[in-house]
């Protein structure tokens, strides 16, 4: 079920946009309510993927403008933030489900095919539509993809210990849902402060977690929950079945993803 | 890969990232025509900023020195509302690209409050537009030759140019009339470390790429700079400017010895003998309304106060004047062709405090009563201090002028002699042989 709004309503705290979309609605797949926009006219679509529900689609806001001036641009808010519908079990977060909203909000805004740009844990949902909905896919790019490949990510360990309640949480040690729940927003700061090491990146800090604001820690615990891709063997299974061009992008100081991850995916897809 | 950048590189880096989705997702066509060197006109494209109509003014009596001084120079101006406004009926070439530049006006407008406008934080949140207008600017000039780029407080396009050095093109002038964000009071600490980031940044930028900026051109004295500093462990704003910038003098945008004898002035303006006129104006925005509002309110006891009182309202290309108060004998108008004529013959002005109208009654030697916007630090630090040198217009403070308080600050300023230092007339000849230089 498809439904068209005027165009995205701003929420209070939202500043001025370059651009508003031409058109905006929402799909409802499976229960959830998932928010699309479209920008400018064309053959060609550029599909803007959602990330992490820690943010939602606005974090796109330098693209979309620039990139609507050439081409179409469709991007939707992921589950889980936004103005989409933040369910709560944790199945709801599976990979498989974000692919699935994806094609749904192809076909609810009659995309055919589309160039897939995705960031970070965007990255793995890319590809499982792409592999399986080749059609549909003209050219996949990947900034700063979260898939398991080596080497391993600084927070490794506490990662494995998400779980587990701590004395105290210090640094990556604030990668643990105990501490999400109870500090959320020091959490936002923290992460966000690994996302821009940058220098003099505050407005884009802020930013992001003005957006993580937008949703829960319970919802963000149910993501990091679901099943993921597990090692390389999953992401080589994936890429066998993708056959477009792809463009890796990826930053030499990235203290969430290592860049040599990103090569290496780049290389496994043939670059 | 982006060497240097973090995880979001798309939202640190947009210019880069921008353009290596554009050449991946469909390039841009090859252009089909390509003109030698020797062959190619003379011109320059001028960026100029939308935020209040001051520049308009200024730039045009730039552009027009500058052509003086290269009478073959072509000026293209990438540019919005409301300076497109005063462009066109000066018959400039507007790009046909500034269509679609997103505005910056509009944003400011939502930014406002009563008599309000944090104008840092709303220059910050205004990154997502002033990003989306480098864009349109980097398709102008890689399609479009130029000789030189001006931008007068175009931020966009000296911060990109600084963040992406390699997309510098062409000879490129930066003109503004203040230097330095500071915080206001009210912000504390985590303010001030906001602004000192910022300073620090552009401090950096010049330090590390010097050719960026070919010329860097103060609209004013160093007189006019503030004696602050940028911030903890950063140098003084008027150190670093003075070693960094040219100074132009101010630049009017008028000659006010071409007013003519403003006896004759009021009367070709309709002004009677005897009559005390105060204009009431807060310039092209439509952040001024509630400062009108209380002017008005003000109206009947200073018309007890001065009987030859004769007021005009402006409300302005964004303000409804049928939204306003009236009073018998009060007149408000939408707009006042050639204002800055009717600001030069009038006894009294009550404006906002914005850079271009006060120095216009200075350089005009009208008295004037002056509303810094709150939270406003270039209004409340920056202009304060340059009008404070040349003694000019009495400063109010929106909170604490009741209407009683405005009608007898009228009675007191109106008609009154004054004594401000002088302004230059020579501004735009001099900015222009500065910028001209780069030809």
């Amino acid at each position: 079920m498809t439904t068209t709004v005027e165009r995205g309503a701003d929420t209070a705290s939202e500043q001025t946009r370059a651009r508003y979309p031409d058109q905006a609605g929402y799909v409802r797949r499976d229960g959830v309510n998932l928010y699309w926009e479209v920008y400018g006219s064309g053959d060609l679509t550029v599909f803007l993927m959602p990330t992490w529900s820690i943010i939602h689609s606005r974090h796109w806001k330098m693209q979309i403008p620039y990139l609507a001036r050439h081409c179409r641009v469709l991007t939707f808010d992921g589950r889980g933030n936004g103005r989409s519908d933040r369910p709560a079990e944790l199945d709801a977060y599976r990979e498989e489900e974000f692919a699935a909203d994806a094609l749904a909000v192809l076909d609810a805004t009659a995309t055919e095919r589309a160039v897939v740009v995705s960031l970070s844990r965007g990255a793995e949902r890319s590809l499982l539509l792409a592999a399986q909905h080749p059609d549909r896919v003209e050219k996949l790019v990947f900034i700063a993809p979260a898939v398991p490949l080596p080497p391993v990510v600084s927070r490794h360990r506490a990662a494995q210990e998400f779980e587990e309640p701590r004395d105290e949480y210090v640094d990556w040690g604030k990668w643990n849902r105990h501490y999400w729940v109870e500090n959320y927003e020091d959490f936002l700061e923290f992460f966000f402060s690994q996302c821009f090491t940058e220098p003099h990146s505050t407005k884009q800090r802020e930013d992001a977690v003005g957006w993580g604001l937008e949703t829960t820690a319970e919802t963000l615990v149910a993501t990091q929950l679901a099943p993921r891709l597990q090692d390389e063997g999953g992401v080589r299974d994936l890429l066998a079945r993708v056959d477009c061009p792809v463009l890796v992008i990826h930053g030499s100081e990235d203290a969430i993803r290592p860049c040599a991850s990103g090569a290496r995916l780049a290389e496994l897809a043939g670059g | 890969m982006l060497e240097g950048s973090g995880h979001l590189p798309h939202a640190r880096d947009p210019v880069k990232v921008n353009l290596l989705l554009r050449d991946f997702v469909s390039p841009p066509p090859r252009p089909s025509r390509w003109v030698r060197g020797k062959s190619r006109r003379k011109r320059a494209l001028y960026v100029s900023s939308p935020i209040g109509l001051g520049h308009a003014q200024r730039d045009a009596a730039i552009a027009d020195e500058l052509r003086r001084l290269h009478p073959e120079l072509e000026i293209d101006w990438l540019a919005q509302h409301p300076v497109t406004a005063v462009l066109e009926k000066r018959g400039e070439r507007i790009h046909p690209a500034s269509h679609f530049l997103a505005n910056e006006s509009a944003h400011i407008e939502s930014e406002s409050a009563e008599h309000d406008l944090h104008c840092f934080q709303a220059i910050r949140r205004m990154d997502e537009i002033l990003l989306s207008n480098f864009m349109v600017f980097h398709d102008v000039v890689r399609d479009d030759q130029y000789d030189l780029w001006i931008g007068d407080e175009a931020w966009e396009l000296d911060y990109y140019l600084h963040e992406n050095p390699e997309q510098k093109r062409a000879a490129y002038a930066w003109l503004t009339d203040f230097v330095g964000w500071l915080p206001m009071g009210d912000g504390g600490e985590h303010e001030a470390y906001l602004t000192a980031d910022y300073n620090a940044e552009m401090i950096e930028h010049i330090a590390r790429f010097p050719r960026v900026r070919d010329r860097a051109i103060f609209v004013g004295n160093p007189d006019d700079v503030v004696s602050d500093s940028f911030g903890p462990d950063l140098p003084l704003i008027r150190d670093w400017t003075e070693e960094h910038f040219a100074f132009a003098g101010y630049v009017t945008g008028f000659d006010p010895r071409e007013l003519g004898d403003r006896e004759r002035l009021r009367a070709e303006l309709g002004y009677r003998e005897g009559e005390q006129v105060c204009i009431v104006t807060v310039g092209g925005s439509g952040v001024g309304g509630d400062l009108l509002r209380r002017v008005i309110a003000s109206f009947p006891e200073a018309k007890e106060l001065v009987p030859a009182l004769r007021m005009v309202v402006v409300a302005g290309p964004r303000i409804d004047p049928a939204s306003l108060p009236t009073h018998d004998g009060l007149e408000v108008r939408t707009y006042v062709h050639e204002l800055y004529r009717h600001l030069a013959a009038c006894d009294l002005a009550v404006v906002q405090g914005g850079l271009t109208t006060s120095m216009e009654l200075t350089a005009n030697r009208r008295p004037f009563l002056y509303f810094p916007l709150r939270h406003h630090f270039e209004q409340n630090f920056h202009v304060r201090h340059r009008l404070e040198r040349y003694g000019s217009g009495r400063c109010m403070d929106f909170a604490t002028a009741s209407p009683s308080v405005i009608a007898n600050a009228i009675a007191e300023e109106i008609g009154r002699e004054v004594d401000y230092q002088p302004v230059e007339t020579d501004g735009a000849a001099r900015a222009a042989a500065l910028i001209a230089e780069l030809l």
